[in-house]
């Protein structure tokens, strides 16, 4: 039953929407999936946050806390301009300045790691750095070197407009709009010809920017020719991956260190121009090296939410039933990014034979994008959930029932059913909640140019997981127990998800398991923690390690006690016997053990094949909007996701909270500014960049449906991190859409544009 | 130059450490406050300066000479935790953890100022620090029963 040896097969697998095939391993067994019924104890409870004692007193070193003996510090020089070619930069000056030690410019670092081109193509490009003794030294270095770079410069486009201009200068050389990514199903024009209404409109979202409180950073050590960097990540092993080649080093040779972690929201995927630039000046000086983006940086050169401009003709029989989808998407990506654009949830919210979404993605002279929170769907929600609430309002139908009759009851991408999809419970459950149907939208009495509106949008994103994900569970001589897991907690609770998940398979109690995570050296592989993945991919693999260190207990236990193993069971850091009284401590076998350690293994297998694994959800807002003055107050939100089994329900109704207030910020204010004229970002700040504060917060309502789904993985649980962003944008505008009695197309909805609707 | 930082007298290079933030950080090693904004826009580096409120990225190290200056990690008594952080632990009030040093020495600075504050009361105090992770109801939900707990005992 123990010692297996997994199986390598090859495989079809689900990568961000695209199938892929790859070898995966078949774990030699999987445990029974945990169903809606069976008796759980750890797993379903809201024991608190495991690390929340070090976060409350301050003593939670994240990366920017970490000081090494000798350390110094780097700043990266960056390009003021968008376009050019740097003509001159003098490093000689920096060099003799107070407490410099090192200057590096172009022409200078491994062409592995892109730094310090001459080439620039947007403005926050690294162009050169500095390391000195403080900050301060660093900073004042860096200023002198930025005040000595001299360009040629180039035009530049920073709107979509201008990059997609007959005459555009060139973004990048290899030209400024990619092909058009065309997906289309079924008959289009005969849908739109089946139609008895069809309309038509344009949507348009903006840039958003992370705005993680840690700025990206890193802190390089060298030991010889090892390199231990501590890094702010949601990817260990990714970093590893990305600093070894960039340096051309075997990834033994690199160790990454992640503990703490002050939010990512999908930026800090992978190793950046701070971990090269620590890395290289630590090389070179032999002193470990701190270098931590200032915010300016961290607004202008660590990704973001692309805009999008999505035309969208959505046709309909008179009772609802939608006949044809079309999207036609404009994303201007940055100078880089990768393709996740708005067309997917096009594809996956509704029931609707005939489907076309193209997207053209076009490159600009600004900072790349990088994933955020329900990157896509996010921007898609808000043109398709728009134009269903303006179909709506054209049908004269409720807009949750014009849903409800459109249910996706199969993936119909590729015709194959859902592991589990209880949206239209979501919707049933967040009417209830909300009074839905007793809540009307007539103006509050108490001040007349004040109106009240109510809005609903629904979310699809898919969080099945997958392979590859390894666990180890130990248990230790005086049965306390640790797992060993490769992950990262950015803040989501992953710590205290993963040792609840042990605890429960081992039948130990709570607070004898910790979960030890963050460490490349000395801990199992898992995949960065993107996609709402975390749960569903390192989640089966620690239950999968615990279920064989508890087989290995309940072994040596039937020895000890000498009685079969079949009449043996754990529960609370205890061995059973069903058949008598007799009850065997964990803390006494093991202490009959002796310096034996018990060490289970596990991985987590593939995804059941032809299956679609989501999690959906539906969010209802209530607004308030002044007429006069433009300005939104939103009361209320309520929302209800289905995402499997919620391992801990305190903290996933956290990812709710975060979710809906990050995409209230999304719908009424964040934006990242950029002057057309010089190219520049205008807001690089968090004063001028708005992130909600607690004064924009409205009740918030948010559940879950509570089951297991026992198709997706055998705890039952999918992803919750990214979906309830994804609806809430497009259920507020609704609201302000029914609060002034006229659509609105285009987010932030500051009130220079909720008056200027209101004069459309 | 001397100042007192979480009732001990301590001695810091002002001339090292321009701002009270860098000097905490650097060389006292309490790095519970944090580098965010640097400029005053966050609260992730609040601390209590002579009892004020105070942004200590924009505090100048030179002018905090024998005051009394209280950080995040002088909130516990010894390993007693102030009720504020044992509720913000049980209330789930911090996931990442990155502001939550400078959102508790806001708040305990709110409650010593009013015992009883309204939702309202709190919103406005609390305005100044920001969260990413949109941790603010289970903020103002630990802040709430501290409040209510201490009206309820007295």
């Amino acid at each position: 039953m123990t010692g297996h040896r997994a199986r390598f097969v090859q495989t079809t697998v689900e990568v961000e929407g695209r199938t892929e095939t790859r070898v995966v391993e078949m774990p030699a067994f999987e445990p029974a999936p945990w169903t809606a019924d069976t008796p759980l104890s750890i797993v379903g409870t809201s024991p608190p946050r495991v690390d929340a004692f070090e976060k409350v007193t301050g003593r939670a070193r994240y990366t920017a806390d970490i000081v090494r003996p000798g350390m110094l510090h780097a700043v990266i020089v960056r390009s003021p301009v968008a376009k050019g070619t740097l003509t001159a930069i003098d490093l000689d000056a920096a060099r003799t300045l107070p407490g410099v030690r090192a200057v590096m410019g172009p022409g200078e670092a491994p062409a592995g790691t892109r730094l310090f081109r001459r080439d620039v193509g947007y403005a926050g490009q690294p162009l050169a750095a500095v390391a000195a003794d403080s900050l301060d030294d660093a900073r004042r270095a860096a200023h002198v070197v930025a005040r000595s770079l001299v360009f040629d410069l180039a035009p530049h486009a920073v709107t979509l407009g201008d990059a997609m201009a007959t005459d555009a200068p060139n973004v990048r050389s290899d030209g400024n709009v990619v092909e058009p990514d065309v997906v289309e199903r079924g008959d289009v024009a005969r849908g739109l010809a089946d139609a008895d209404v069809t309309i038509t409109r344009e949507y348009r979202t903006q840039v958003a920017l992370h705005s993680a409180l840690e700025p990206h950073g890193a802190v390089c050590e060298w030991t010889g020719d090892h390199l231990t960097v501590w890094e702010s990540t949601q990817g260990i092993f990714r970093v590893r991956a990305d600093v070894a080649k960039a340096l051309g080093m075997p990834q033994g040779r690199v160790r990454v260190l992640k503990d703490y972690m002050g939010g990512g929201f999908g930026a800090k995927n992978g190793a950046g121009a701070h971990t090269y630039t620590a890395a290289l000046f630590a090389r070179t000086l032999g002193l470990p090296v701190r270098c931590i983006n200032d915010r300016e940086a961290e607004q202008m050169d660590s990704g973001n939410r692309p805009a999008s401009v999505q035309r969208v003709t959505i046709a309909a029989r008179r009772d609802g039933t939608l006949t044809a989808l079309v999207l036609d998407a404009h994303v201007p990506l940055g100078i880089s990014g990768w393709e996740g654009g708005p067309g997917q949830i096009y594809h996956e919210l509704y029931a609707c034979p005939n489907v076309r979404t193209s997207e053209t993605w076009v490159y600009i002279n600004a900072g790349g994008m990088q994933a955020f929170r329900g990157p896509g769907y996010v921007e898609g929600a808000f043109g398709l959930e728009s134009a269903m609430n303006a179909l709506a309002r054209e049908l004269r139908m409720d807009p949750v029932a014009l849903r409800r009759k459109n249910l996706a009851t199969r993936d119909q991408r590729v015709d194959r059913p859902f592991s589990g999809n209880r949206l239209d419970e979501c919707y049933v459950e967040g009417m209830k909640r909300f009074g839905w149907d007793t809540t009307s939208h007539q103006p509050p009495t108490t001040n007349s140019h004040v109106r009240r509106g109510r809005g609903v949008a629904a979310q699809t994103w898919p969080t099945g997981g997958g392979p590859p994900s390894y666990a180890l569970v130990r248990i230790n001589s005086d049965a306390s127990v640790d797992v060993l897991a490769g992950t990262q907690d950015l803040g989501t609770g992953a710590r205290t998800v993963l040792a609840q998940i042990a605890a429960e398979a081992l039948g130990a109690k709570f607070d004898t398991v910790r979960a030890i995570i963050g460490d490349t050296e000395r801990l199992p592989y898992t995949g960065n923690s993107w996609g709402s993945m975390t749960t569903p991919s390192v989640g089966p693999a620690v239950r999968m390690a615990a279920e064989d260190a508890r087989l290995q207990l309940l072994e040596a236990a039937a020895q000890i006690m000498e009685l079969p193993i079949e009449d043996l069971t754990t529960a609370g850091s205890e061995v059973l016997a069903l058949s008598c009284s007799r009850v065997l401590p964990f803390s006494e076998l093991c202490k009959k053990l002796g310096s034996l350690q018990i060490v289970g293994r596990g991985s987590r297998g593939p995804n059941p094949p032809n299956v679609a694994i989501v999690t959906v959800g539906a969010q209802f807002a209530e607004v308030e909007v002044d007429v006069e003055t433009g300005v939104v107050r939103v009361l209320r939100i309520v929302a209800v996701h289905d995402a499997g089994r919620i391992i801990n329900p305190v903290l996933a109704e956290s990812q709710l909270h975060g979710g809906i207030i990050q995409g209230l910020g999304y719908a009424l204010f964040e934006e990242r500014h950029i002057d057309r004229e010089r190219g520049v970002p205008l807001n690089t700040n968090l004063h001028d960049y708005r992130i909600p504060t607690m004064a924009d917060i409205p009740a918030i309502d948010a559940s879950f449906l509570f089951g297991s789904d026992t198709v997706a993985n055998h705890t039952g649980a999918r992803g919750i991190a990214e979906p309830p962003i994804i609806p809430t944008a497009p259920a507020i505008a609704a609201a302000v859409a029914d609060a002034l009695g006229v659509e609105v197309r285009e987010i932030p909805l500051t009130p220079w544009r909720v008056l200027g609707a209101l004069v459309e | 130059m001397k100042l007192t930082v979480n009732g001990t007298l301590r001695e810091v290079d002002a001339a090292r450490s321009p701002t009270l933030l860098a000097a905490l950080r650097d060389q006292l090693d309490l790095t519970g406050s944090k580098l965010v904004c640097d400029r005053g826009e966050c609260g992730a580096c609040t601390v209590r300066l002579d009892g004020d409120l105070v942004y200590a990225c924009l505090t100048l190290t030179a002018a905090c000479e024998n005051a009394q200056v209280q950080t995040v990690e002088g909130l516990a008594s010894g390993n007693e935790l102030h009720p504020l952080q044992q509720a913000f632990i049980s209330h789930d009030a911090a996931q990442c953890g990155f502001c939550t040093p400078g959102q508790l020495v806001t708040a305990a600075a709110l409650l010593e100022r009013l015992p009883n504050p309204s939702d309202g009361d709190i919103r406005a105090a609390m305005s100044g620090n920001l969260c990413r992770c949109g941790t603010y109801p289970k903020i103002i939900a630990a802040i709430r029963a501290v409040a209510d707990e201490r009206g309820a005992a007295t």
